[in-house]
């Protein structure tokens, strides 16, 4: 076993180790350092706030009290005052409308959730998510259905790439969004385009995706089947796939990341719905910290499924490698215990190269949506 | 040509009654594995044909054990390969049991240098792979057979590990299990024990031969180590590089049962010194005198 190197203090070494409570440490860090700079920029006076709220008015003309208006404007009214020698206007300095505070889009985040909306007719937040999130779950759900076991045929069978992944490669390249007017022209006004948009801006990138993860199998363990007697049959259902399926499972991952992007162009079509709809209408009442709070609700949830859907790996692909392994799969381990022979300990040993070891961690997936862009 | 304190060792051919005895009891078994003229020969990236393997021909008996030695880039995986039908060969026939090979097939089991257990099955699954897609048996049937292939290889406890959670040895004792579990004919050993420190490797010699002691199999054994070709085999089969030739198929005279203090005795080292010189014939060391200077203190010496 090649000998890890000893962490540094926090990785910042090329290829050195990192310690869980480090590794913690800066996972916080990344979101603490963005909003640090947030607050930087909303809470600390002269550092931009370009704006000024008005306390007084004094004696200009066009200003009102509570009044945002640019800094540099009323200091040149204020001259003209004092020059006439009447009062001068004041107020706090402030940041224009659109870059609403922290505290202030926290509020938002919670009275978005509580107050109705503005017009009784409007959907609330919640409700728009949910919306959004049907019309993502079918779109990304048809779009597997038939993108995965296409793509794992393409990566498996030479003939079945040659025959379909021109046409796709060709397909990828028309954004999904020329297709929305044809979308509505087909299937109607409501969910059913938005849909196929996602369906269209998904599926062409995943069978090329998944077909490149398949072709990447080891060649020798279909080697090793083939001596043990394998048909072709049991060679694409028992080692290609299995073989292949946590690698799978990782770019399913990045792929519904794209699925949420292509949500926002697809809500636009037909009757725009959903998040896309919800944040527009904040917009228009010029009511930022909720435009705010709705884009911060997309990112936990896109954050929250990732990290759902990593801990559920966990617990599907016990033979992955793993620091800690999930209750779910100790508890099947547990059950192997009992009904027959008892789990080994760990092999020391002086090889334990071989296994692809596969985590499924933020920065592999971003190499992975990357190299999907290149390909 | 020997320098003047060498051993002097008998002739590697002479062979004690007892050994003489079970090499004519061996050539009397029926061939299993008849090689014959095989060809390989590939053509590279540049259009040039590059000869792999030119008109070997061997025959290996019931339940012998046979080692392939050479140099390398002597084709001796390649052979282990055409042997298991995983590359079509250019010529030549390989027939076992009398009946021509065409594409692999359970009745040649293959143990590979790379570790193959299929990562996603646990040991006893791996194990159950081979019996479940060639025999067709239910896994129920499957499973108690596969026990019995654990038990052999010493690895009953690990049944429900995954690969990775097993050292090298024990991965290749799983692969061993997972190919001899199918009831091969022939076993194909590529190098098996290659990526192995040496006291795990010596460990495994000592199990493999065990096994073979215990099961009705004939192995082909691929290894470019001259002791572990020395200690595991019946006979030998030495192949030339560039084009991959036979040059001889050597009876080893070494007694069974083998036992590593063997190394030591004359016959082994006979035999070992023989497959060294066909291996790499004895050439004149140069004594050319390199152009460096001096670059330590004067003092300094080591020598």
């Amino acid at each position: 076993m090649r000998s890890s190197p000893s962490p540094s203090a926090f990785g910042f070494r090329p290829l050195a180790g990192l310690a869980p409570p480090q590794a913690r440490a800066l996972w916080a860090l990344s979101f603490v350092l963005p909003l640090a700079l947030w607050c930087v920029v909303s809470y600390v006076p002269f550092v931009w706030h370009p704006m000024l709220r008005i306390s007084d008015p004094g004696d200009v003309a066009w200003l009102a009290p509570g009044e945002l208006a640019a800094r540099a404007d009323v200091e040149r009214e204020n001259e003209a005052v004092r020059a006439r020698g009447g009062q001068p206007a004041v107020g706090t300095r402030a940041n224009p409308v659109f870059l609403p505070a922290p505290h202030e889009v926290a509020r938002a985040l919670v009275t978005s959730f509580t107050t109705p909306p503005f017009r009784a007719d409007e959907p609330w937040l919640h409700q728009s998510l949910w919306h959004s999130i049907t019309v993502i779950f079918w779109g990304f759900l048809l779009s597997s259905l038939v993108g995965v076991p296409l793509g794992i045929l393409c990566g498996a069978l030479p003939g079945m790439a040659r025959l379909t992944e021109p046409f796709i490669e060709f397909f990828r390249y028309l954004p999904a969004p020329a297709f929305g007017a044809l979308a509505v022209a087909v299937l109607g006004i409501e969910d059913a385009p938005k849909i196929a948009i996602i369906f269209v801006g998904t599926f062409f990138q995943l069978v090329l995706v998944i077909a490149n993860t398949t072709r990447r199998i080891d060649p020798a363990l279909l080697e090793a089947a083939q001596t043990l007697g394998a048909r072709p049959r049991h060679l694409l259902l028992r080692v290609v796939v299995p073989g292949v399926v946590t690698e799978l499972y990782t770019d399913m991952r990045v792929l519904l990341g794209w699925a949420w992007t292509y949500l926002i162009v697809a809500e636009l079509i037909g009757v725009s719905s959903g998040i896309t709809f919800f944040i527009n209408q904040q917009a228009k009442y010029r009511a930022y910290d909720r435009v705010f709070a709705s884009i911060i609700v997309i990112g936990l949830c896109g954050l929250g499924t990732d990290l759902a859907l990593g801990w559920l790996g966990h617990q599907l692909f016990p033979w992955l490698k793993t620091a800690r392994r999930g209750w779910f799969s100790q508890a099947l381990a547990l059950t192997r215990r009992v009904s027959g022979g008892a789990r080994g300990g760990r092999g020391g040993g002086s090889d334990s190269d071989s296994d692809s070891g596969n985590s499924d961690g933020a920065p592999e997936a971003a190499a992975k949506a990357n190299q999907a862009r290149v390909a | 040509m020997d320098a003047p304190d060498a051993l002097v060792l008998p002739d590697y051919r002479e062979q004690a009654p007892a050994v003489a005895d079970r090499f004519a009891k061996l050539h009397q078994r029926p061939v299993i594995l008849d090689v014959h003229d095989l060809d390989k020969r590939f053509v590279t990236a540049d259009g040039e044909t590059v000869v792999a393997l030119e008109r070997v021909s061997f025959q290996a008996h019931r339940r012998e054990f046979l080692c392939v030695i050479g140099p390398s880039g002597c084709g001796k995986s390649t052979l282990a390969r055409l042997i298991a039908g995983l590359e079509p060969c250019s010529g030549g026939t390989v027939l076992l049991d009398g009946k021509p090979v065409d594409g692999p097939g359970s009745d040649r089991g293959m143990v590979f240098q790379a570790y193959t257990l299929f990562p996603w099955l646990t040991v006893l699954k791996n194990v159950m792979f081979g019996l479940e897609v060639s025999q067709g048996m239910s896994p129920s049937t499957a499973e108690q057979e596969a026990r019995q292939w654990l038990e052999l290889v010493g690895l009953t406890k690990f049944a429900a590990s995954y690969p990775h959670e097993l050292s090298g040895g024990m991965k290749q004792r799983v692969a061993i299990a997972r190919a001899l579990a199918n009831r091969p004919r022939i076993l194909l050993m590529d190098e098996p024990f290659g990526a192995l420190d040496a006291q795990t490797r010596a460990q495994m010699q000592s199990y493999l031969l065990q096994i073979w002691r215990q099961v009705d199999i004939t192995i082909v054994f691929i290894t470019h180590d001259l002791d572990e070709a020395v200690y595991l085999a019946d006979r030998v089969l030495v192949l030339d590089a560039h084009p991959g030739r036979v040059r001889e198929l050597m009876e080893i005279a070494v007694p069974r049962p083998r036992h590593p203090h063997q190394f030591l005795t004359p016959t082994f080292v006979a035999a070992r010194r023989h497959l060294e010189e066909l291996i790499h014939p004895p050439v004149e060391v140069t004594t050319d005198r390199l152009p460096i200077r001096r670059m330590t203190v004067v003092d300094d010496d080591v020598e």
